[in-house]
């Protein structure tokens, strides 16, 4: 009148981030 | 500051009013004025909701926390881009679909004019008052800065942001904030990269992230589950989740930006760009404070960092202490500028042994410099009776007034005062949409021409800036007023969330039910206020899951009572 594509990048961008900074504050 | 720095910073902020008066003219219907005509591509949607969020004090607070505590306030966004997927899925379709102008028209749609009137007031109670300290506390440390009068700061931010707001609405807003957003973001990287670029020559990139990780400055993400902590990642998802879904859907503020879209689709890719956007903005913002201490491994901090307060404090009796401090400062910084050096020697020879050596002597000079420091607070708050001593907002501002270059100097002011003119904007304009559309027109003049709204929109634009400018000028005599502004989101978020909640998703509940459940919840989350000393970030959590389990129950006593009566 693909969203969900959208609304799972959003999701997987924050996923990623917390990994590194997880990364980050483990090795640092 | 010189004269090439007032140029900029005036020339700057002349040109984004200019701009925005005459691109915004001649708004004549109402929804022209006070939804842009739905225009707006998402990317000025996104740069809108960013540049409404970031108030000044994101620019100046954030860098000083990270150079005090390190970067775990990042994890506050974490639920962000939740809400972001949330809010696309269900507020912007609905909002979008009923043509409403404010969030808390659709209320009335859903419900009935008593609980619209209910959220508009609460909304407007919440954000009248804050919109005095956004424009407040960016003029206190301006002022400080550049010696001017308190409240010529306010009434300076305020009047600028009032032309361009009372003239072309909405659309004014939106055209200035995706310049003042460029502004912000260019002049905060180029400080970024100038403390880099201060530090000793042979440091890189790499080890300058490496010393700030030795120095626990990279503590990002902290596991433990503690809701009343707001610094660590269960509260940043849940807590912020909550607070960030009643910010983004039920805050004219922001509703104000997103509903300018020039349709669903646009709209929608806004919010998400925004949830793909803040917490890498979040996090360069507070890399910029990481930096700015990593620098000041290397070169002399001053030990207060507000030094016109320092400078009154040394007009009095307390002048000799104080200096003496001062000297003992110095010699402990000649002590950790050489454990600094070394632990970046420790760190290219890669001997782990070395690295925790001198990473321990840093600790135990950083206690050192913590306790001079205390002191020389103490002697401050002393010499100047009532004197705030927190000197945290004033680390990155006196950092750039100190090592950046002149024109650059006026560049970060302008950024400063362009994220003051921002947020302020969109507040103001949001007042005047609810003012005029929830209670104006729908309950005082129905019946007027579309023209006449437009002017009244102006009026309340203009009554609400002056209100703000009031405010802030009785702010300044009162600091518990100000730590009660503060934190008023959060007494109203949690139940204008629930409300809104109720209404997207539980077809069940009617307007009886939510309107008293909501009564009920704004109670019981002030007699948490008043009688608990309860973290503020569970209130948006508890007010919401009140609103919603009550309206629920008193819905189903209701039936039952119909039930009853008909049988």
């Amino acid at each position: 009148e693909r969203w969900s594509s959208w609304y799972w990048l959003v999701m997987i961008v924050l996923a990623i981030q917390i990994i590194i900074y997880l990364f980050i504050t483990t090795s640092f | 500051m010189n004269s090439i720095d007032w140029v900029i910073l005036f020339t700057t902020l002349i040109l984004i009013v200019a701009y925005g008066t005459w691109k915004s003219r001649g708004s004549r219907n109402i929804d022209g004025y006070l939804l842009g005509n739905k225009s707006l591509p998402w990317w000025n949607v996104c740069l809108s909701i960013m540049a409404t969020q970031a108030s000044a004090i994101t620019f100046l607070s954030t860098p000083g926390q990270a150079y005090e505590d390190g970067m775990r306030f990042l994890q506050f966004y974490f639920g962000l881009p939740l809400a972001m997927v949330i809010l696309s899925i269900t507020a912007v379709p609905l909002y979008h679909r009923l043509k409403v102008y404010t969030a808390y028209e659709y209320l009335e749609s859903r419900f009935d004019l008593k609980t619209r009137s209910l959220a508009a007031f609460f909304f407007l109670m919440l954000r009248g008052l804050s919109v005095g300290i956004t424009i407040y506390a960016p003029s206190l440390i301006l002022s400080t800065m550049l010696d001017w009068n308190i409240n010529i700061t306010t009434i300076f931010i305020g009047s600028l942001v009032m032309i361009y707001t009372v003239s072309g609405g909405t659309k004014a807003v939106s055209m200035t904030q995706k310049y003042q957003l460029t502004i912000i973001m260019g002049g905060m990287i180029i400080a970024g990269w100038t403390a880099f670029s201060k530090l000793p020559d042979n440091i890189t990139f790499t080890e300058a992230f490496q010393v700030a990780g030795e120095m626990g400055k990279l503590n990002l993400i902290n596991l433990s589950f503690d809701l009343s902590d707001r610094y660590n990642i269960w509260s940043g998802l849940i807590g912020g989740l909550f607070l960030f879904l009643s910010y983004f859907g039920a805050d004219q503020s922001q509703v104000g930006r997103y509903l300018g879209g020039s349709s669903i689709g646009q709209s929608r890719l806004g919010l998400i760009f925004n949830g793909l956007l803040k917490i890498p903005m979040q996090f360069v913002i507070l890399y910029i404070g990481i930096l700015v201490f990593v620098f000041y491994q290397f070169n002399q901090a001053p030990v207060f960092h507000n030094q016109s307060m320092k400078d009154k404090a040394m007009q009095t009796e307390y002048a000799g202490d104080i200096a003496a401090l001062e000297s003992e400062y110095d010699k402990v910084f000649i002590e950790k500028k050489k454990e600094a050096e070394n632990l970046v020697g420790a760190i290219r020879a890669d001997n782990p042994t070395l690295i925790q050596q001198s990473r321990e002597s840093i600790e135990r000079i950083q206690g050192e410099e913590k306790v001079i420091r205390g002191q020389v607070k103490d002697k401050i708050a002393a010499a100047i009776p009532g004197a705030n001593t927190l000197d945290k907002d004033y680390v990155f501002i006196t950092f750039v007034m100190t090592y950046l270059p002149h024109g650059l100097i006026g560049l970060l002011l302008a950024v400063v005062f362009s994220a003051a003119m921002a947020s302020t904007a969109s507040e103001l304009n949001a007042l005047a949409s609810t003012t005029a559309v929830d209670i104006y027109k729908r309950s005082i003049a129905p019946n007027a021409n579309d023209y006449h709204y437009v002017k009244a929109s102006k009026w309340f634009t203009a009554g609400w800036a002056i209100f703000g400018m009031m405010f802030a000028s009785i702010a300044n005599q009162a600091e518990n007023l100000i730590q009660f502004v503060n934190i008023i989101g959060s007494l109203f978020y949690g139940t204008i969330l629930g409300i809104f909640l109720s209404a997207f998703y539980l077809k069940y509940i009617k307007s009886n039910a939510v309107f008293f459940a909501a009564i009920i919840a704004e109670a019981v989350i002030l007699y948490c206020y008043f009688f608990t000393d309860m973290a503020f970030l569970l209130y948006n959590i508890i007010g919401c899951l009140v609103v919603v389990v009550l309206a629920y129950v008193i819905q189903f006593i209701e039936n039952q009572g119909i039930k009853k009566a008909s049988q």
